[in-house]
């Protein structure tokens, strides 16, 4: 898949970022070089089930990811972040992004559910594409897999 | 840049007692964007101009300028069919009086055309009318905005406002990640740079959408531009305001038009 | 008002109904749209349906043309909030019965201005 569609991509999650979690735009810019390891990572993506299955993977820390479903999901600011809202609004974020890379190809394949780790290493490989992005200066990464052989289950 | 808690509260208030809008804390960029133009137009520039506007019009009690704060805030600047009553008014009562009434198309003028939301509504509303036999001119005082109408590209965001999906899959494609006009509704509009301070295009013109712009003038100035305006246009044509703008105490040559929710006018000397 | 929000999505199901509820609606959650049906049938009177297009059991296409194959049910207004944004996706939902389309991700103001245009909600811009 294409660098062209890295850019659609970073403006999809810009358009994610500003309408529903941030309420404003301006939040969410492309950060420069390539992205540093995360500490406390955490992994949420769906898979695009086509001829050549396609997997978009969004990746932040803990920390990130706590703030993001804190802002997403509107929590009081005295309410603690369980994991499994954060599993929620990671899957969901990774839901509307993938979903829009959907409405990029050619057929209309299905998505796959959400899924979303914590910890673990990052997927063996290259990524087709990688956008690291940087949200109120943290980072977030979306890249684009091949979805991997041993992992044809999750579709 | 960004207003004072002041200013924010106040305006808040304002909106709220006035309309019955809601702006939520998060919203003070909003008051900065809106309100800088009409604190410009006062000949306030720099990053506390909206904060000395805002205690010049407190101060003033100016019922007038008080209203276009409220406007300018709850108007939404870019939207597909925005108020919705201007187009029904365009397809049920404009078309019938105008149609048929000369040779060549209809000739419609959207006279501070932003982003190109407005002249593709109008022709969209027209086509799905039944009359395709239309040309719109659409003009604004800023070419890279014009740029942007012309390309007729809109993304995901922008669709989502005021476009009701059965329009949406009717006159566009998509594109990329956004939608794209289609090409049958693009080839009746026509984009050119033009100030409202200048002589206006030639027309004559059937139809002419000036809205939600003279907030932004004096009332001299807004009388003179409307002069010229009905210069360019036909004897009875119409002319179609922004939902809560009026010509009362500005210009009483335009004859009131009754349309639930808009403000509409006819030029003078046509036939009823 | 009463208002079914149907997404196997948690979190999704979470904002839309704040909105809905901010805009002064009832709000019943439903994971996906068999549940959503039983909730429909226990008669409360729903006014609005948003649907999610991808959910397990049932989805939202199928959801919309069995609540259209009902006469009793012709007053619920549907309304699919998804990321199918295919120009063709559109066209299948609104014929099978959709009202509306909103497009994930989307801003209060587009929810509300959606309502609006249903005339579920009363004409005046959130800024």
């Amino acid at each position: 898949m294409t660098e062209t569609m890295g850019d659609h991509v970073v403006a999809i999650a810009q358009d994610l970022f500003s309408a529903m979690v941030d309420g404003e735009p301006g939040h969410l810019a492309e950060g420069s070089g390539h992205p540093s390891p995360l500490s406390e990572p955490v992994r949420a993506w769906v898979d695009i089930r086509g001829e050549r299955p396609l997997r978009t993977l969004v990746a932040t820390g803990r920390d990130t990811a706590d703030r993001i479903t804190r802002a997403l999901l509107d929590l009081e600011p005295r309410e603690d972040v369980a994991t499994a809202d954060v599993r929620d609004a990671l899957g969901e974020i990774a839901n509307v992004i993938g979903g829009n890379v959907k409405g990029l190809l050619p057929e209309h394949p299905a998505l796959s559910l959400p899924v979303v780790v914590f910890g673990g290493s990052a997927p063996d490989g290259v990524p087709l594409w990688t956008r690291s992005l940087q949200w109120h200066d943290e980072a977030l990464v979306v890249s684009m897999w091949d979805v991997p052989v041993n992992q044809e289950e999750y579709l | 840049m960004s207003v004072s808690t002041q200013t924010f509260d106040y305006v808040a208030d304002l909106v709220r007692t006035t309309s019955a809008i809601q702006l939520g804390p998060g919203k003070e960029y909003l008051v900065e964007s809106r309100l800088a133009p009409l604190a410009r137009a006062r000949g306030l520039v720099g990053p506390t101009a909206v904060d000395t506007y805002v205690r010049e019009v407190r101060r003033g009690l100016d019922r007038g300028e008080l209203t276009r704060v409220v406007e300018a805030l709850t108007t939404n600047e870019t939207s597909w069919f925005r108020d919705n009553a201007p187009f029904a008014a365009l397809r049920s009562q404009v078309l019938p009086a105008v149609r048929g009434r000369h040779p060549g198309p209809l000739r419609i003028w959207s006279a501070a055309c932003s982003t190109g939301q407005e002249p593709y509504s109008i022709a969209m509303t027209l086509l799905d009318a039944g009359e395709p036999h239309v040309s719109v001119l659409a003009t604004d005082l800023s070419t890279p905005v014009l740029a942007q109408a012309r390309a007729g590209e809109y993304s995901q965001l922008e669709m989502n406002r005021g476009m009701p999906a059965p329009v949406l899959v009717r006159h566009f494609t998509r594109a990329g990640a956004g939608w794209a006009v289609k090409e049958e509704v693009r080839r009746l509009v026509t984009f050119t740079q033009h100030n409202l301070l200048h002589p206006p295009p030639t027309g004559p013109f059937d139809v002419v959408f000036l809205r939600n712009v003279l907030i932004y003038f004096d009332a001299a100035t807004k009388r003179d531009i409307l002069t010229r305006v009905r210069r360019a246009m036909r004897p009875g044509a119409f002319l179609i305001l922004g939902a809560a703008e009026s010509m009362v105490g500005i210009d009483d040559a335009w004859e009131r038009v009754a349309v639930t929710g808009g403000s509409v006018y006819r030029a003078p000397g046509g036939t009823p | 008002m009463r208002a079914l929000v149907i997404d196997d999505s948690r979190a999704m199901r979470r904002i839309v109904s704040r909105q809905l509820e901010g805009l002064g609606f009832t709000v019943d959650e439903a994971g996906d749209g068999a549940q959503a049906l039983e909730l429909l049938e226990a008669g409360a009177g729903h006014h609005l349906a948003c649907v999610d297009w991808n959910m397990p059991v049932m989805d939202g296409l199928a959801f919309v043309k069995a609540v259209r194959a009902r006469p009793e049910w012709r007053d619920v207004t549907l309304m699919m909030v998804t990321t199918e944004s295919e120009h063709d996706q559109i066209v299948r939902a609104l014929a099978a019965g959709a009202h509306e389309y909103l497009i994930k991700p989307f801003t209060p103001d587009a929810l509300r201005g959606k309502l609006e245009l249903l005339g579920l909600v009363p004409a005046g811009e959130i800024a």
